[in-house]
């Protein structure tokens, strides 16, 4: 049994942010979401949730119910007791994603293959040649956070992020890949869109796929794109 | 007995409630009431529990008639209320008579008011909560024509001679002022922003244009961030004071999105959260630095404000008869726990308690 490190920050009087610093981004990863994962099945007084990322974690809570001490103290029991069972862990959920990518559906295609010095098919074929490991649900509204495809170079952000990005959009940035579920405003690039809905707001979780599921691109084209419209996505078979 | 709210002005009005505690698990913000003092109190005035559904009013005039007779409350910003035509008392419970209409005029000194009633209103929840999401097009926004239909219906309660106010609840009410003093501890990058974090504290700041319930913006004297790493995503706090731009500062509210990429320099306090809902855009605002045991000990201090005048309304209302939801822990752990709203109970038959009903009144007026 080894003892993982994490190091807890206050982020003022309702929240804090918890860090893994094993040295293994996979370990990092691996220990914020099972933390998070305990920390909300556990049903303690007074903390709302957390929220895992990449390395991170916030976990936010009533600061009349409990405090910031307490939940410090929460979190290093879970730690040992997560260090003892391990991490349980789910089989991942497979998911296909048709994009059109190029043109009004990926406005940003063009200059991601320039600042990389590859042509845009090249891209392409980089962005859909792997299987994405869903890291985490971020903003927008559950978009499923992802490693980067495996361009030489990171992607830098748009100097002037777009007041609007529509839902379906796929984007990269730094070493990051995502998926928009809902339009809102984006300063990441944007290489293509899918014509499936991921996100439903009848139904909880409101997003069919969680952290450590696994997701493809497949490319499509304009004509695919109007045939799937409006289709959710659904885990692959 | 369910009765109907007709909207006849609708301003800037939503139904919400304390937030959604379990978006941000799934990426959603946590949304609702942004000034949430004013929010707990305007429900606990009118015996609800803390987190049921009520109308958040942002600047503009609103006019709602009720069908039946019900009891309201107002907090948060000051303003004109009349309930056909009188002029009646903020921060107090306030009866409303069937036909009548409640007139919410020319807010001042603050943005946002709270309209609780007694019983709350019928409306739909996502994940628990009720409170819009402007990013997944959840919520109700109140227009002109639209109606509301509450759940409960209290018989006018009336001082019999002079038409005094009824209720004295003493509750002490938030100052709101043009220019707040804001309580923020160290965020967990304030090394990243070096000598320069100091300056928050050394400047003054105006409130921007384009500040809403996703955040302030703010003008003034900018920290700057000496590294230039990328950060990865994660997950940032209702609160976090971040420098996004060379033209603004950023203070996060309620609505913000759950993760970013921007260092997290401070973070504004629970209580300081609530005096900034009441900002408007022109405002100056004053940072202070503070601990992060300081604001829990003042937060606490507000919230046993909150614990007292529940038990208050939980006495009134028991000598009127009328119900209330005064046990504090169910109503707090209803805010944060992972089962939706409770079970409604049936109401009094509100005309069996006319005896009781004198008695109060009888000791009001001594």
């Amino acid at each position: 049994m080894t003892t993982t490190t994490v190091e807890v920050h206050e982020a003022g009087d309702a929240a804090l942010r918890i860090v893994a610093a094993t040295g293994d981004r996979e370990r990092d990863w691996q220990t914020v979401h099972a933390l998070a994962g305990w920390l909300d099945s556990s049903g303690m007084e007074g903390i709302h949730g957390a929220v895992p990322t990449y390395d991170s974690l916030l976990v936010e809570f009533d600061a009349h119910l409990t405090s910031a001490r307490q939940v410090r103290a929460i979190v290093l029991m879970a730690m040992r007791q997560i260090d003892f069972v391990g991490a349980t862990s789910r089989a991942p959920q497979q998911f296909e994603v048709p994009v059109a990518y190029g043109g009004e559906f990926g406005p940003d295609l063009e200059r991601v293959a320039d600042h990389e010095g590859l042509d845009v098919e090249e891209i392409i074929r980089l962005h859909t040649a792997k299987s994405y490991v869903i890291r985490c649900l971020g903003a927008p509204a559950g978009s499923p956070m992802m490693d980067g495809p495996d361009f030489p170079l990171p992607v830098p952000r748009l100097k002037d992020p777009r007041i609007s990005v529509p839902a379906g959009a796929v984007s990269v940035a730094g070493r990051q890949a995502v998926i928009a579920p809902a339009s809102a405003p984006g300063g990441w690039c944007v290489i293509g869109q899918t014509p499936l809905t991921l996100l439903d707001a009848s139904r909880e979780p409101l997003v069919p796929y969680l952290p450590g599921d696994v997701l493809r691109f497949r490319r499509i084209s304009a004509e695919d794109f109007t045939r799937y419209d409006g289709q959710p996505l659904e885990v692959s078979l | 007995m369910t009765g109907t709210l007709l909207v006849q002005q609708g301003g800037h009005c939503v139904v919400t409630d304390l937030g959604r505690v379990r978006g941000p698990r799934y990426g959603l913000p946590v949304n609702g009431a942004l000034d949430q003092y004013s929010a707990r109190a305007a429900n606990i005035l009118v015996g609800n529990k803390d987190n049921e559904p009520l109308l958040e009013i942002t600047a503009l005039d609103v006019r709602l008639r009720s069908t039946t007779d019900i009891l309201i409350s107002v907090t948060g910003a000051s303003l004109t209320l009349t309930v056909g035509g009188r002029e009646c008392p903020q921060w107090e419970p306030v009866s409303v008579a069937a036909g009548e209409t409640i007139s919410i005029r020319t807010m001042t000194g603050g943005l946002r008011a709270y309209l609780a009633i007694h019983g709350s209103v019928e409306t739909p929840s996502l994940l628990g909560s009720c409170a819009p999401d402007t990013v997944v097009g959840f919520g109700h926004r109140l227009m002109e024509g639209d109606s509301l239909t509450t759940r409960r219906s209290v018989r006018p309660i009336r001082q019999p001679y002079f038409d005094l106010p009824l209720f004295r609840l003493g509750l002490t009410r938030p100052g709101i002022s043009t220019h707040p003093v804001i309580d923020v501890t160290d965020g967990p990058d304030i090394e990243e922003f070096g000598e320069t974090a100091q300056k928050l504290f050394t400047g003054t700041y105006t409130v921007g244009d384009r500040s809403n319930h996703i955040g302030l913006r703010l003008r003034g004297d900018l920290p700057e961030r000496q590294l230039t790493s990328e950060v990865l995503s994660r997950g940032v706090p209702v609160g976090a004071v971040e420098v996004p731009s060379r033209d603004e500062l950023l203070v996060l509210h309620r609505g913000r999105g759950v993760t970013a990429g921007y260092p997290v320099m401070a973070v504004v306090t629970s209580l300081s959260l609530d005096a900034l809902a009441q900002a408007r855009p022109g405002h100056l605002v004053t940072f202070r630095h503070t601990t992060v045991a300081e604001a829990s000990a003042n937060y606490r201090s507000a919230m046993r404000e909150l614990d007292k005048l529940r038990t208050r309304v939980g006495t009134v209302f028991g000598l009127l008869g009328l119900e209330s939801d005064t046990s504090e822990s169910e109503t707090r752990q209803l805010a944060g726990s992972q089962s939706a709203r409770g079970k409604e109970h049936p109401s009094p038959d509100p005309s069996m308690n006319s005896t009781r009903n004198i008695d109060v009144k009888h000791n009001n007026a001594s």
